[in-house]
């Protein structure tokens, strides 16, 4: 036995010698393998890099793969080898690099709301300490007047979410409030994972004249299903962001995780440069907010689209 | 191989945490042979109870000694499931770790990730006393190796010492041969019971312990515990199977196989620089090869086999 255990070790240590001499540099944590969230990082690192010149800035790019006990262990490598700025791209990866460190500067994003994620009481905008970043919310007024703009007729509106993604479940109470407000119904649906997912909007949609989606991952990743319940049965969706609003919703506010992500490297620029302190800095959103529509969705559906929407490109 | 060196620290802790989840599953596992799916919802159950109790006001111990009651209650609704509906053992796990999923979110106020923050509570452990303490921010005992390391060996100390009395003998015996116990008038459906009452409470801890180590309580964060339990238990009988046959030994070295399993986790990413998104493959390659010694050894020596047994059969 002992024999093997000899082997193994020093297979691996073999491979360790080829693979060692790295130099300090930004690293960044990202949750999930997600569109949306690989386009933020991608922004991110190409600002950096503009902003401090290609060679100057060294990346590790480590993905917990969506298993939020993962981002404790590679946070851990990050803290532990002291970089010099962690970029936590999700939620999970936030509360664990926040956890991690109170001197390494961390920056969020694709983290809808801070106050949520950090249980920060009265939240000002500004997490103070080592934290910053930038959200993903587009205005989630602007979105619930789209439902008024688009089906002024409606009356019920059905919210489709996942119960275990945390930024879901603010968005959708804000949308509510909005929505009724503005004299629509409202119920909220909500799945655990993928595998209830069909029921449950399956009688979303046989209750529902609207539906609106927010920005959700669990959602994101299966527009296929949504879509297969939903255009049949005739009942358009509002989406929170343009992704998903290319998998199965009609029309979304969108913002670009890639601008975004351009935004939170521009951030650490000036962290790293010294130029500006990372507790004074508030949390920043998408700069740009535009309209768009699925044109296949609401040809099938027979909508035509209000004024100042763009087709989203495929 | 410094980041490494350097990582070794939070490696090893969370090791020890998870040796806390691997060493209840190994009651269940090992002293009863019972395969009990519970731990993956309960190690969550013990999380949320324990953030949300501290988020409420209560110290730590309180939130322990909170999140073992409900991994506890858990551990009975399973034993209940099984010894009194005559639910298989592996079905009855099933049903209540599904179940769990809804009852942790509604103990988590409906949210899908909770918030410890580490500046507002005073916990037992933190990824940031793993820098705090050797920079001399805070006294050494609360050195997470340290307090995670007690923390194994007063739950080893307990175990060893119930697992002498009387009823805890009789849980062994209903382990080790059912009939048995039955003939010497051990109710072995009490035992069951107890076995997995005991079983889910050190789940919790451990869940309770991670949430504080890590920062907040996840919905998805038992999700594979069951892997990482087996793992352990099978690397620390692979590695010290042969040394250890004490039972607060064998025990121990559930815990060390955690650590082993997380050390190779580690060295995976700091070391060999492997994308994280591999992480999984690897720690079901890990498995496998821990799986596979002991088949290789014995087939390796076939002769030593067949002189230990002379005419075994007259």
């Amino acid at each position: 036995m002992r024999k093997w255990i000899a082997l193994a070790l020093v297979l691996l240590l073999g491979l360790s010698m080829t693979a060692c001499g790295k130099e300090e540099g930004k690293y960044v944590c990202q949750q999930a393998v997600h569109p949306a969230l690989d386009a933020a990082t991608q922004g991110f690192q190409d600002a950096l890099k503009e902003a401090l010149g290609e060679d100057k800035v060294e990346f590790q790019l480590q993905n917990a793969s969506g298993d939020a006990n993962t981002c404790a262990t590679i946070v851990n490598t990050f803290v532990s080898d002291e970089v010099s700025l962690i970029m936590a791209n999700g939620s999970a990866a936030l509360q664990a690099a926040a956890t991690a460190t109170a001197d390494i500067p961390v920056l969020g994003t694709s983290v809808t709301e801070y106050g949520t994620a950090l249980k920060i009481e009265n939240f000002d905008g500004l997490v103070e300490g080592n934290v910053s970043g930038t959200s993903d919310l587009a205005p989630l007024d602007k979105q619930a007047a789209m439902v008024k703009e688009w089906f002024p007729e409606a009356k019920t509106v059905g919210l489709l979410y996942c119960s275990a993604e945390p930024n879901s479940q603010y968005q959708v109470e804000v949308v509510s409030r909005e929505l009724e407000a503005l004299g629509y119904q409202t119920a909220f649906y909500s799945f655990a994972d993928t595998n209830d997912l069909a029921a449950v909007t399956e009688k979303c949609a046989s209750e529902s004249d609207v539906i609106y989606v927010p920005t959700d991952n669990a959602v994101a990743n299966a527009t296929g299903v949504i879509d297969g319940i939903c255009r049949p049965a005739g009942v358009p969706i509002i989406a929170g962001e343009s992704g998903i609003c290319s998998g199965c919703g009609v029309a979304a506010l969108s913002i670009s995780y890639y601008d975004l992500g351009v935004a939170t490297g521009k951030m650490a620029a000036k962290i790293l440069t010294g130029e500006a302190d990372i507790s004074q800095m508030p949390i920043e959103y998408a700069a740009n907010t535009s309209y768009v529509y699925n044109k296949e969705i609401c040809d099938a559906l027979g909508l035509t689209p209000p004024e100042g929407y763009t087709p989203i490109e495929k | 191989m410094t980041s490494f060196v350097n990582a070794l620290p939070g490696a090893i802790t969370q090791g020890l945490i998870w040796g806390i989840m691997a060493i209840g599953l190994y009651l269940t596992y090992q002293v009863l042979e019972l395969s009990d799916l519970t731990v993956d919802g309960s190690f969550c159950t013990g999380g949320a109870v324990c953030v949300m109790v501290m988020l409420a006001g209560g110290n730590v111990w309180v939130a322990m000694g909170a999140a073992i009651l409900a991994g506890m209650l858990a551990g009975a609704v399973t034993g209940f499931f099984h010894t009194k509906c005559g639910i298989p053992a592996i079905l009855a796990g099933i049903l209540t770790q599904l179940g769990l999923w809804s009852v942790n979110l509604a103990i988590m106020d409906m949210s899908a990730t909770q918030r410890l923050d580490v500046n507002q509570h005073s916990l037992l452990v933190s990824l940031r006393f793993l820098k705090e303490v050797p920079k001399g921010d805070k006294p050494f005992y609360m050195y997470p190796v340290l307090v995670v390391c007690l923390a194994t060996a007063l739950v080893i100390g307990i175990l060893y010492w119930f697992f002498g009395t009387e009823k805890g003998s009789a849980i062994r015996a209903t382990g080790a041969n059912a009939h048995m116990a039955r003939a010497q008038g051990i109710n072995t459906n009490v035992s069951k019971l107890l076995g997995l009452v005991i079983s889910n409470g050190l789940v919790a801890l451990s869940g309770a312990l991670l949430c504080q180590y890590q920062g907040f309580a996840e919905i998805n964060m038992g999700r594979g515990a069951i892997v990482i339990g087996l793992a352990a238990i099978i690397i620390g009988e692979v590695l010290f199977g042969r040394l250890f046959r004490n039972f607060g030994l064998k025990l121990m070295a559930v815990s060390l196989g955690s650590i082993v399993f997380y050390l190779v986790a580690q060295f995976v990413i700091s070391v060999l620089n492997i994308n994280t998104n591999y992480l999984k493959l690897f720690s079901a390659l890990i498995v496998a090869v821990f799986l596979a010694v002991p088949y290789w050894q014995k087939n390796l020596r076939p002769r030593k086999a067949s002189k230990e047994v002379p005419n075994a059969g007259n």
